[in-house]
């Protein structure tokens, strides 16, 4: 602190200029995985002021009568970007921005698009309401300056499950609840691209905090999977035209659920569950330490509990 | 270097509470709560003998899981003291232990911003060793409501204790969660409500196993974890609250 202030002493009196903070941008780039179909891949790290929290998939269509955006990404600044680069492909103008749940890494870009293109379900569009501005506060402490003039927007318009038919495109609508208790995922028949949203996350651990439940996560993935399609863009790491993803997931999923069910049958306290080994073969899958801490504060009490009996008067 | 060969160190190359060591984490209030806590007549230092467990960050500043470990602590121990550096009312709990001492205690503790986690054991011979550990927190864990007042039917399950006894290769770990507000009184217009005494018996020779005061940095609907060596699974817990509401149940021995 002293020594804080003694610098900006120093440089008051020798009269330098205060240093502005470098400006910010998102440099981003999408790829084509499929005819028209456009994929601006994140990294798998955390929330953090390095990456201005891109750590998400965000995803586009260009239909031939309209552009169908899947996600809006985790700031109004990439938002912004991500409107601009949708406009460096296409003329068409962008008739859908779907929201698939209520995190602010999917749903914090929204400001940049026209508030009567955007939709989500009704129970995601229903938890932004309730906990976007908590998600706000903490996105604003974890990634600083990127989140400059962000505000909630909770879209307009609710998005039914069913068949959406936009241009040349059919796209397959599902509500499921795994991660969130309410989760969007898009299957556009049309080119067999499912955009899983973090319903898959892969090579990424996966993250808990309103998952309503392992074994109902590990119930819905399976569903997913008997979808027709042939490439997988997960919420969170690379896409995969196999069933890689699917498979990691589920043995993630299983390996946690066994993890806490075990800890919980032998005494286990929380801070012991925090502190066990990943095992080798999840070595690719990042962030597993971090989540496993995380994951362990929002599920392991009602392992616990389970695990207990209850003590007569 | 052996312990004691540090202890003998520690003890001899410096004046009795001058041998107050140097904070590892340097924390502004690791004087003054040592002194409040500790007195400053009983030499302290520091042992990573006293493992101290807590999450690198408070995913939930209401909820942080403390584990203390003291298998690889070998002296007898007469009393244990925890705190929150930099919480408003930083201590934990105190706990004095029977003839044969916990060696896990767990429990979980509110965080108001980032602080440093704070247990010390005093042995036989007068002096507290003290392990530490640093937790990152968005923080306002303790001036939060408590959950359990904001659900209607709360007082249904107020004072609901489950519980159980887990064999280990010597002896036991019990482990029992309360369903209790534990209100800190620092949320505007609700009053301090908590569990202030615990006290874990046996049930052949209502011996203490230990006995427990908590403070306001406990958390809410508290789960209690504590491992004896050499211990049979019957046990009866005692708690009250400072409404004076008390709570016995039969720990261990159950179907």
């Amino acid at each position: 602190m002293i020594r804080r202030a003694a610098i900006v002493m120093l440089c008051w009196l020798v009269g330098a200029p205060v240093v502005s903070a470098p400006e910010l941008a998102y440099n981003l780039e999408a790829r084509e995985i499929a005819k028209g179909t456009w994929v601006i891949e994140g990294s798998t790290g955390n929330f953090s002021r390095d990456n201005g929290g891109n750590i998400v998939n965000v995803a586009f269509v260009i239909t031939g009568d309209g552009v169908v955006v899947i996600d809006s990404g985790p700031s109004r600044l990439y938002g912004e970007a991500l409107r601009r680069l949708i406009e460096s492909k296409t003329s068409e103008p962008i008739t859908h921005v779907l929201i698939t749940h209520h995190h602010p890494d999917h749903a914090f870009g929204s400001q940049a698009f026209d508030p009567d293109t955007l939709y989500m379900l009704d129970g995601a569009r229903e938890m932004l309401e309730e906990e976007g501005d908590g998600f706000s506060d903490n996105m604003y402490r974890l990634v600083g300056d990127w989140m400059r003039g962000t505000e909630v927007v909770v879209p307009a318009n609710t998005l039914e499950p069913g068949i959406l038919d936009v241009g040349d495109h059919r796209f397959q609508l599902l509500e499921l609840t795994g991660h969130t208790g309410s989760d969007l995922v898009v299957l556009d028949e049309t080119t067999g691209v499912l955009f899983a949203s973090d319903m898959v996350f892969y090579n990424r651990a996966l993250t808990t905090p309103q998952s309503p439940g392992l074994m109902i996560w590990a119930g819905e993935l399976a569903r997913l999977e008997e979808l027709p399609y042939r490439i997988v863009v997960p919420g969170h790491g690379p896409i995969v035209s196999d069933d890689s993803a699917f498979r990691q997931m589920a043995d993630y999923l299983g390996w946690l659920y066994q993890t806490l069910t075990a800890s919980a049958s032998r005494g286990l306290s929380a801070s012991e569950v925090m502190q066990q080994p990943i095992p080798h073969r999840f070595d690719a899958v990042e962030g597993a330490e971090y989540e496993l801490i995380r994951t362990t504060t929002h599920l392991y009490p009602k392992y616990e509990s389970s695990a207990l009996v209850l003590l007569p008067e | 270097m052996t312990r004691l060969a540090i202890i003998a160190l520690l003890a001899t190359s410096l004046p009795a509470w001058a041998g107050l060591p140097t904070d590892p984490y340097g924390s502004p209030m690791w004087e003054y709560n040592v002194e409040r806590y500790l007195g400053n007549v009983a030499p302290v230092v520091l042992d990573e003998q006293v493992q101290v467990k807590v999450p690198p960050f408070a995913e939930n500043s209401s909820q942080v899981p403390l584990t203390v470990d003291l298998s690889n602590y070998p002296l007898p121990i007469r009393e244990m003291v925890a705190w929150v550096d930099l919480n408003p009312i930083p201590h934990l709990f105190s706990l004095t232990p029977g003839p044969a001492p916990a060696t896990l205690v767990s429990m979980n503790f509110r965080v108001q911003q980032a602080t440093t986690v704070r247990v010390a054991v005093l042995d036989d011979d007068g002096v507290w060793h003290l392990g530490s550990a640093f937790v990152d927190a968005a923080g306002g864990g303790c001036t939060a409501p408590s959950m359990t007042a904001a659900n209607p039917d709360w007082e249904q399950n107020f004072g609901t204790i489950r519980g159980g006894a887990f064999s280990r290769v010597d002896g036991v770990r019990f482990k029992f969660s309360v369903m209790h507000p534990m209100d800190s009184g620092m949320v505007d217009g609700v009053p301090l409500f908590h569990i202030e005494h615990v006290v874990l018996r046996d049930s052949a020779s209502s011996d203490p196993l230990l006995t427990m005061n908590l403070s306001e940095s406990a958390a809410e609907n508290p789960m209690l974890v504590f491992e004896f060596g050499h211990q049979t699974p019957d046990a009866v817990l005692w708690m009250r609250d400072n409404n004076g509401n008390e709570f016995e149940r039969k720990l261990g021995g159950q179907p």
